[in-house]
């Protein structure tokens, strides 16, 4: 369970990126978080996982508070993470296989291990025939499902994405979001940042509207 | 698990060398240039050190007697010297046996002796030292005791040349340990610079192997291994070239130095002294590397 309880964040005064938010997502929630550019969704995102910290609040994952655990441990709750950045972060002169594999090399995972996962993950985006590219030679769209691959495939408690489908086509946009759906079913929380209304429609199960920096709705779908 | 990790870190580190090898290269150079110094002044001290030895070990100790001593006298005196523990043996050199050995020692003047009426050279006795490392103050003080006995005219000791020798063996081995100490100073902001190059250059991946949950000591270590490998193979390479010089010198400028050549000769490192030159490069550059990491993994 991700608790977010009155999170302010600032960075230049006097604009509040984030103002008095407070939100609970159930473990095995599929929830996105949307509204228009700039009302915070990056932000609210990168704060879950501690890339950044609030200038106030406090957030509990499964009852630990987040701010609290000192910068060496930090890796343990990061290691429960998988995270699709809005800017994908990919290493441009490592191949698409490094790429995805890092976060199981962290992990110390064997070899055959590594590959195998590698190949299933980038499978799933459908992008296994360039597992040996290096990602400045990919589209766009193929750069994001690297990201994604990436985020999937130390199979996470915990899925976080910014944009996830920003540069895919609508079809494709589905696929990715019917493996993060069946990642959801394997018990995973998943949480997406996405303006894309449609897809929201289609696939959302808890929805936060976010409106300069502040929430300005809630729905719940049964 | 570790064994994984570490495989993984060490490809990783072999990958980073190769891609900025250009850079790294230098950074070799210029940590064998620093090393070489050292080894350069180690070799010429290796040299003063070993003609020091040389001295020493013809040294002795000759007291000259007064001419037609009677052998009774000779013997007294004789055993005057091996009363003390400082000496190994005694020989006695007579007049005759004096002349022969500067005859065969400088021919070119046997003429001038040869033009004299006598035999100029007065009878000696020649004692040698059982260690090498007695100190002058007990030397000097056994030299007077001798001197005291009647037929003693004369002492040759020349125990100040092994000491000169020695000392100035130490003064080039203090010289080439502070400019090397400076160099190595150098080296070391060098590698620090190098490194932190290297991980600026690879801010990006260090930040995204950070949010992917690397431990710091993860993203450490393919930089210490680099700085590592950077120092131990400027340090090798410095040895290289040594070994090049030593054999080179000779052929090249020995021969112009004429008379100095002896004093300026390179001798072969030690392997003590070669492993701790090795040790010195690889720590170098580990320490080096590591200043600038924790520098950067604060951002």
């Amino acid at each position: 369970m991700i608790e977010l309880y009155h999170i302010w964040k600032q960075y230049q005064k006097p604009h509040w990126a984030i103002s008095d938010i407070s939100l609970e997502i159930n473990t095995g929630d599929f929830c996105f978080i949307t509204g228009p550019s700039g009302s915070g969704k990056t932000t609210l995102l990168r704060i879950i996982f501690r890339e950044i910290l609030p200038t106030e609040g406090q957030i509990l994952i499964d009852g630990v508070n987040v701010l609290k655990i000192p910068d060496h441990k930090i890796y343990k709750l990061r290691r429960t993470m998988g995270i699709v950045f809005q800017d994908f972060r990919l290493m441009f002169h490592q191949s698409v296989f490094a790429n995805v594999a890092i976060p199981l090399q962290i992990s110390g995972l064997p070899d055959k291990e590594i590959r195998r996962r590698v190949f299933n993950s980038l499978r799933q985006v459908n992008l296994h025939h360039k597992m040996w590219e290096y990602p400045d030679r990919l589209s766009y769209g193929e750069q994001q499902r690297v990201a994604i691959a990436r985020a999937i495939v130390n199979r996470p408690r915990i899925l976080l994405a910014d944009e996830p489908t920003g540069n895919l086509d609508p079809e494709l946009a589905f696929e990715i979001m019917s493996i993060f759906k069946e990642i959801n079913e394997q018990g995973a929380t998943v949480i997406i940042g996405s303006h894309d209304r449609e897809l929201i429609r289609h696939f959302g199960h808890k929805i936060f509207f976010l409106q300069k920096g502040k929430i300005i709705g809630q729905e719940v779908k049964t | 698990m570790i064994f994984r990790q570490l495989k993984y870190l060490l490809r990783a580190a072999g990958h980073n060398l190769w891609n900025f090898r250009g850079r790294n290269l230098i950074s070799i150079l210029i940590i064998s240039f620093s090393f070489l110094v050292i080894g350069v002044f180690l070799a010429l001290s290796n040299n003063l050190t070993y003609l020091g030895q040389q001295l020493s070990n013809n040294l002795a100790i000759s007291f000259f007697l007064k001419q037609n001593l009677p052998a009774k006298e000779v013997e007294e005196i004789k055993n005057t010297i091996m009363d003390s523990t400082l000496i190994e043996s005694v020989i006695y050199v007579s007049q005759e046996e004096a002349l022969s050995r500067f005859t065969a020692n400088f021919p070119e003047l046997q003429e001038i002796v040869t033009n004299l009426d006598s035999n100029p050279f007065p009878p000696s006795l020649e004692a040698r030292l059982k260690d090498k490392s007695i100190s002058l103050s007990a030397i000097t003080a056994f030299i007077d005791h001798v001197k005291r006995q009647p037929g003693v005219i004369d002492v040759q000791f020349n125990q100040d040349w092994v000491q000169k020798m020695e000392s100035l063996s130490r003064i080039v081995k203090a010289v080439g340990f502070f400019l090397g100490a400076i160099l190595i100073l150098a080296s070391f902001f060098i590698i620090s610079n190098v490194v932190r190059l290297n991980v600026f250059a690879r801010k990006n991946e260090i930040e995204i192997q950070r949010l992917v949950g690397a431990t710091n000591t993860f993203i450490r270590i393919p930089f210490l291994v680099e700085g590592f490998i950077l120092g131990l193979a400027g340090s090798l390479l410095s040895i290289l070239i040594l070994f090049l010089l030593i054999k080179i010198f000779p052929l090249y400028i020995g021969q112009a130095l004429g008379a100095a050549e002896q004093l300026l000769a390179l001798r072969p490192l030690t392997l003590k002294q070669m492993f701790w030159l090795v040790v010195g490069g690889a720590l170098t550059g580990t320490l080096g590397s590591v200043t600038s990491v924790s520098r950067f993994l604060r951002v």
